[in-house]
């Protein structure tokens, strides 16, 4: 019986796959979380200088521009040429810059949605800009940034599965090598691969729900 | 040097697009003085008050806070000491009413927690909110905001309260409340500068009125003298426009 | 310059990519369109069972990668003698994983026009349908064209993903020229390039329609 099979003999070696995936989304995630983060406050409250607001955009524009495969390509060959890099290296370093470039305009509208009395009634108490931001500002605009953050959470466990092509052994990968190895069922492999990221993607939104139910504060419900 | 001036405002001038909207204000304020500042809108009124708070940078003349000048480089200390209360409350939205009184304290005047929170009761108490001090912004009225909101300035411990037009933004049956308070404050000695449009208020209250227009001050005087024998013709007609639609 | 003598020689060979990716997201994205309306109606207006059928859709197709669902429908439906080819089954993994977007904008779009504007169009008397078709729907066509355009870029972006079961676009000719010449960067350099002129412009277009079909009070900005 196939679908035995696939739950039984093949099941550690997805959970394995699944491993790394989950690896690979909480890298990504994280050096998103902070870049984006960094460069949403330079866009805000950095020198409007254009030498320091132009790369920036480019940047933006460059990452959310060009299809994830290719980046991946990009930073698989041209870092493996100079660096002996890992293909999961690589693909943490590509995804998690694309991931900065879409979290800076989640964080970016964030903090534009908090009205502007808050951060003049917080200087005019005395706070400077930057307790300002740390103590009025950002606490607002977290909550405003999760729901789409959640969004972005999605997609990224989703397109953790494109590291395949560049060889990192994730849930998809691993899924291949189970087909090619066992000529096990196609549709029944694929079809409990699909669940296991329905499920991750699943459990993923209920904690930040949660997260966001935690937040919550009269005046801020959507 | 007078030791009981606590506020000197000196030729203060600002200009936005080329219009000049304070023409070189100047005025002082005494320890336990209430000065009123009135006139139509577009008079300047608003901007002079963030003038001397730096909430607008002000162009030219000097601001000084009890003999200290207000800088770029001490601004934040001196604002500290500014008490300032916005027409539109502002107060942070995802602060619970306590903690709104209690952030600054901490933050800024480096006061210890439980000593914050005691203030921050004692001033709840004093603008009638202590039973309200769990609610968040969103749930409270807009006096009781406003309320919360000098409870906040108050808190800092000031040298002076600065009030731009607090009871505008009020429904006309909330602003009572807002304006009972104030005038409690000023009985109880507090120094402040309040821009309003509630005459009931600077007749009572005042110490003296500060008539402005057109970026310039008029005339100013008591409220008895200038509430019944105004010597400016434009003062007159302004009271007379109040007098009919306040 | 390695860089743009390496772009001189394969640029042309690389470009003959770019109506099959053009093919493929159009045809993909027109037909997520209809089933994406579809679904959405389905789901707002559709009753009981027809909101479960299309909500279990949605979340299905939301909920796993686009990957695996061109894998599942190139290899694994040819095992119950189901045998589409590579372009035919790229077409049919986009249109279903768009369509499940696209529903889902829809329906935020309806459900952001108040309601009111029905209830005073079936006031003057029009009937459901034309109260839908002649109020409804121009007002959230506008609201959703925003998001409209966010999708459609995306899906162009992963009309990449089409290589991996073997489509002759940008991408797999990128791959092929990499290994004959062994130089996998700059191929790839330039086709991001190419990619990024590609979604650069469909962006200028989408953002031209959207200030063309813009009404005041309709739509912000």
């Amino acid at each position: 019986m196939d679908i035995y099979d696939v739950l039984i003999r093949d099941f550690p070696f997805l959970l394995k796959g699944l491993g790394v995936a989950i690896a690979l989304l909480f890298c990504l995630l994280v050096i998103g979380l902070f870049l984006g983060l960094a460069i949403c406050l330079i866009q805000l409250y950095g020198p409007r200088s254009r030498f320091v607001q132009w790369p920036l955009i480019v940047y933006e524009r460059i990452f959310r521009g060009i299809p994830i495969i290719i980046m991946l390509f990009i930073f698989f060959y041209g870092l493996s040429g100079v660096y002996d890099i890992s293909a999961f290296a690589a693909a943490v370093l590509a995804m998690g810059l694309r991931s900065a470039a879409y979290q800076s305009q989640i964080f970016r509208s964030a903090f534009q949605s908090v009205p502007e009395g808050q951060m003049l009634a917080a200087r005019a108490m005395g706070m400077s800009s930057s307790k300002a931001i740390a103590y009025i500002v950002l606490p607002q605009a977290i909550r405003h940034a999760i729901g789409p953050w959640t969004n972005e959470f999605s997609s990224q466990i989703k397109e953790t599965s494109l590291a395949y092509v560049i060889g990192v052994v994730e849930l998809t990968r691993q899924a291949h090598y189970i087909i090619t190895s066992t000529q096990g069922n196609v549709l029944i492999v694929f079809a409990v691969v699909a669940l296991l990221y329905f499920i991750l993607n699943r459990a993923g939104n209920s904690a930040l729900y949660a997260f966001e139910r935690k937040l919550s504060v009269p005046g801020f419900e959507k | 040097m007078d030791s009981d001036l606590v506020l000197d405002v000196k030729g203060v001038k600002k200009s936005y697009g080329g219009v000049e909207v304070l023409k070189g204000i100047s005025f002082s304020l005494h320890r336990g003085e209430t000065k009123v500042l009135i006139g139509p809108s577009g008079s300047g009124k608003s901007t002079l008050l963030r003038s001397i708070n730096h909430l607008t940078h002000p162009d030219d003349g000097k601001v000084y806070l009890k003999g200290e000048e207000v800088t770029d480089s001490n601004i934040d200390k001196m604002r500290a000491r500014i008490g300032f209360v916005f027409q539109d409350f502002n107060l942070f939205s995802h602060l619970t009413v306590l903690d709104n009184v209690r952030i600054c304290q901490i933050r800024v005047n480096g006061v210890e927690r439980d000593k914050a929170t005691r203030r921050a009761y004692e001033e709840l108490e004093r603008v009638g909110l202590s039973d309200r001090a769990d609610a968040y912004p969103a749930e409270l009225s807009g006096g009781q905001q406003q309320r919360v909101s000098i409870a906040r300035a108050l808190a800092m411990d000031p040298d002076v309260l600065l009030f731009d037009e607090p009871t505008s933004a009020l429904d006309p049956e909330l602003t009572g409340e807002v304006v009972k308070v104030m005038q409690q404050l000023a009985s109880d000695g507090m120094t402040m500068v309040v821009v309003t449009h509630e005459m009931s208020f600077a007749r009572q209250a005042a110490d003296e009125i500060i008539f402005m227009e057109k970026g310039y001050i008029v005339e100013q005087g008591d409220p008895q003298t200038l509430f019944t024998g105004a010597e400016n013709e434009r003062t007159r007609a302004f009271l007379n426009v109040i007098a009919e639609h306040g | 310059m390695d860089f743009l003598s390496f772009g001189l020689e394969w640029l042309p060979q690389l470009l003959t990519g770019v109506p099959i990716t053009l093919a493929l997201w159009v045809i993909a994205i027109t037909l997520g369109f209809f089933l994406g309306l579809a679904l959405c109606w389905a789901r707002v207006y559709g009753g009981r069972v027809w909101y479960w059928i299309s909500t279990a859709y949605i979340e299905l197709f939301r909920g796993t990668p686009m990957l695996v669902q061109m894998f599942f429908i190139y290899l694994g439906l040819p095992h119950v003698g189901i045998v589409f080819d590579a372009f035919t089954s790229a077409v049919i993994a986009i249109t279903l994983n768009s369509a499940a977007y696209q529903a889902e904008y829809f329906r935020g779009s309806i459900l952001s026009v108040p309601s009111g504007q029905l209830t005073a169009a079936r006031a003057c008397g029009m009937s459901k349908w034309q109260a839908i078709r002649h109020v409804m729907l121009p007002q959230a066509l506008r609201r959703v064209i925003p998001q409209w355009s966010n999708e459609a870029i995306i899906e162009l972006k992963f009309t990449s993903i089409a290589y991996t079961i073997g489509v002759v676009e940008i991408s797999a000719i990128a791959q092929d020229i990499g290994s004959r010449t062994l130089d996998f960067f700059h191929v790839f350099l330039w086709a991001g390039i190419i990619y990024l002129v590609l979604t650069s412009s469909v962006a200028s277009l989408l953002g031209w329609v959207e200030r063309k079909t813009w009404v005041p009070g309709v739509t912000t900005q």
